[in-house]
């Protein structure tokens, strides 16, 4: 049983222009829901919102160990948060809304990146606005948009009435395709009830698992209506253990400044790779999912995890799985944004069927290469 | 060399900062009024807040001037706490405003700009060019004409009166903090990583120390420039920086009085104790790297300021309590 989770949760508002966020975010901050809910938006972003309780910040980006594109963190949230974090009066809730523009991964990375930010702050869920009437019109030109879909825990789709029911169905398995984990809602005007936004308490793989045991089968399986309850999942947490294996600490020493006009950072090891925005156009975000019965050899896993993300983590937005590790009582719960990944203790399995399943939600997967070296590390 | 308890206040939360202002205190919590506190340690005055935060305020011994999270700049006069001046810049956050050495200019990182303002709250220079917002500034203590601005990317040097900077310290990354020390030879910049950028201005050099477990949340200058402690975990390292090249290449001396992390450090204007405070509660007072005295407190201490005499040292603390000790 996990220790009481005193960790603020964060709920990050992405979605293009005109998709519908300041409908949403306005009902959030003027509904009766009993949250005291901190929003942070875009000093430059859409919404604009004069309330007391919304934070005017500037994205501000900067590359926290090395260049690689998981290191990529928000500033400014670091800052901002750090101080909101200091209060005696705690808020309930923060909400940080996204430019239309903006890839979300180095927002929902500062939560996984920044220590402090982890220990004081979970993510509650990855929101994503989808306009269903002018979504198509940038889906495939817009690596923006695919990001947005392929990090969410939530996806809204918004504008229903504009589109037809079989236009809707069509889009919805397209989304589907991208991104088999999150949950999707339809709504006009963006109306939905708020816990569906507010209480998502992370992705629960588990739960997911439970209640859909079809769930893997994305790609023939419609969850257009499916009726997945979200609204209490525990967010699995305890002694997460930040494997950063790739960037290496020393002790304390002082030295000239290397030259700068290759890499802006001292990590000699870490290649400076391209960041911000990647436009590979013709790319396909999809997700894989794996799963055996049985259990995983510990070490093989962690060993293809970790070459897997150092060399694809670019490529892959989030990872997330549930794996039985031989000899081990406890459940391992995984949560992934591109090469960064937690592992946590995920309880018990009690009399649970021990069973691995792992997902991952990027670009350029390989399904028949990824079963085949996840099957290597099984049982 | 002991402390003595000399007077406490409790404010409304968490400190952010302490500073003297000649013979008054300005406590300024995260949140709730920024107060001024009197001779004895008594509260003369209670300045109005910022919204949802104040950022850190900044004193002379006849002007406070405070900010934070509505967008607002005010100025009040000390000791009477009357209100000179408020301007609102905009809708960002504004994290700290900096008087210059001669208290004749207030530097106020708004945005992308660094702004100066003058003693009536007027606009008389906004400095641009910054990638991200402006973090915070470092005036010259040798030259009150020129200040040093951090963002995201490294360090701005400008001069009043110029629109271009006069130096800048292209490192790459991002800042947290930034501090010119006594001498004028050195800015030194605490960032987002676990890591502090030196650069010295007598040699045009720039020299990055790395591999500190933590961010480094503290760093101050010794009065005559000579060292630099930082703070982040429990062991404080204390940098020479008196050799032609800084410290480049030695070996700092490492403080280990505390046990918890070290998020606040504040060498006695005489030169002879260094403070620091850890997240457990402790303060230590040591001198010549050796311990003197300790007071073990309840709550995280986030802020230390000795007086300009060196007699009083006044501590913060995450629950917002303010106790000054006598030096005796």
């Amino acid at each position: 049983m996990a220790t009481e989770d005193t960790r603020v949760p964060v709920t990050i508002l992405t979605g293009f222009l005109g998709a519908g966020k300041t409908t949403l975010l306005n009902r959030i901050l003027t509904e009766e829901h009993g949250l005291r809910i901190a929003v942070i938006e875009n000093e430059f972003g859409e919404i604009g919102i004069d309330h007391e309780l919304v934070i005017n910040t500037d994205e501000e980006l900067f590359e926290m160990n090395n260049g690689c594109i998981c290191c990529t963190v928000r500033g400014d949230l670091i800052r901002i948060l750090g101080s909101l974090m200091k209060r005696r009066d705690k808020f309930d809730h923060i909400l940080i809304e996204t430019t239309g523009l903006a890839d979300p991964g180095p927002v929902v990375q500062t939560f996984f990146a920044d220590e402090e930010m982890q220990d004081k702050l979970k993510v509650n869920a990855v929101v994503t606005l989808v306009d269903a009437k002018h979504i198509l019109l940038h889906i495939d030109d817009s690596e923006e948009a695919k990001e947005q879909i392929a990090f969410a825990d939530v996806i809204i789709l918004n504008k229903c009435d504009l589109v037809t029911p079989a236009e809707l169905d069509s889009l919805e398995r397209r989304i589907r395709g991208m991104n088999a984990l999150a949950k999707i809602h339809r709504t006009t005007n963006a109306q939905l009830p708020i816990a569906d936004v507010l209480d998502v308490g992370g992705f629960n793989l588990d739960r997911a698992m439970e209640l859909d045991p079809h769930f893997l089968e994305e790609e023939e399986d419609d969850h257009s209506h499916c009726d997945h309850e979200h609204g209490h999942c525990e967010h699995e947490h305890g002694h997460c253990e930040h494997e950063h294996g790739h960037c290496e600490h020393e002790h304390d020493h002082c030295e000239h400044e290397h030259d700068h006009s290759d890499c802006d950072h001292e990590h000699g090891e870490c290649k400076h790779e391209e960041h911000h925005h990647h436009h590979h156009h013709d790319e396909t975000v999809t997700s894989v999912a794996l799963e055996h019965v049985g259990d995983c050899d510990g070490e093989k896993l962690n060993t293809w995890l970790s070459e897997l993300l150092r060399t694809k983590g670019q490529d892959i937005f989030r990872t997330k799985g549930i794996v039985a590790v031989r000899n081990n009582p406890k459940r391992i719960v995984f949560q992934g944004v591109h090469m960064i990944m937690n592992a946590a203790d995920g309880g018990p399995w009690g009399d649970r069927q021990r069973k691995s399943v792992l997902v991952f939600i990027g670009r350029h997967l390989d399904r028949a290469e990824l079963t085949k070296a996840f099957q290597a590390c099984t049982l | 060399m002991g402390l003595k308890k000399y007077a406490a206040v409790q404010a409304d939360d968490c400190i952010l900062n302490v500073q003297w202002a000649g013979d008054h205190l300005c406590v300024t919590p995260v949140t709730g009024a920024i107060l001024i506190l009197g001779k004895e340690g008594e509260i003369t005055s209670a300045l109005p807040d910022h919204g949802l935060g104040n950022g850190a305020s900044s004193a002379t011994p006849d002007l406070v001037a405070t900010c934070g999270f509505d967008g607002r700049v005010r100025l009040h006069s000390l000791p009477a706490c009357e209100a000179v001046a408020e301007v609102k810049l905009g809708r960002s956050v504004i994290e700290r405003v900096v008087w210059s050495p001669d208290g004749q200019h207030l530097a106020v990182g708004f945005g992308k700009n660094l702004l100066i303002l003058d003693r009536k709250g007027e606009t008389v220079a906004t400095f641009g060019e910054h990638q991200t917002s402006v973090t915070d500034a470092a005036w010259n203590p040798k030259n009150a004409r020129e200040v040093a601005s951090v963002s995201g990317g490294g360090a701005r040097m400008w001069r009043l009166g110029a629109t271009e900077p006069f130096a800048k310290f292209d490192w790459g990354g991002a800042s947290l903090s930034v501090a010119w020390s006594p001498d004028g030879r050195w800015l030194v910049t605490g960032d987002q990583t676990a890591s502090v950028h030196l650069y010295d201005f007598n040699r045009d050099y720039p020299l990055h120390i790395q591999g500190y477990e933590t961010k480094v949340k503290a760093m101050a200058f010794s009065p005559d420039g000579k060292r630099l402690a930082t703070g982040g975990s429990p062991m404080v390292t204390v940098w020479d920086c008196t050799p032609k090249n800084g410290p480049e290449g030695s070996t700092p001396g490492q403080l280990q009085f505390h046990q918890g992390d070290v998020e606040a450090i504040a060498w006695s204007p005489d030169g002879k104790y260094l403070a620091t405070g850890d997240i457990l509660g402790r303060l230590v007072l040591s001198a010549n790297d050796k311990p003197v005295s300790a007071f073990q407190g309840e709550n995280n201490i986030t802020s230390l300021a000795w007086n300009a005499d060196s007699t009083l040292l006044a501590v913060g603390d995450g629950d917002g309590l303010v106790v000054v000790f006598q030096a005796v």
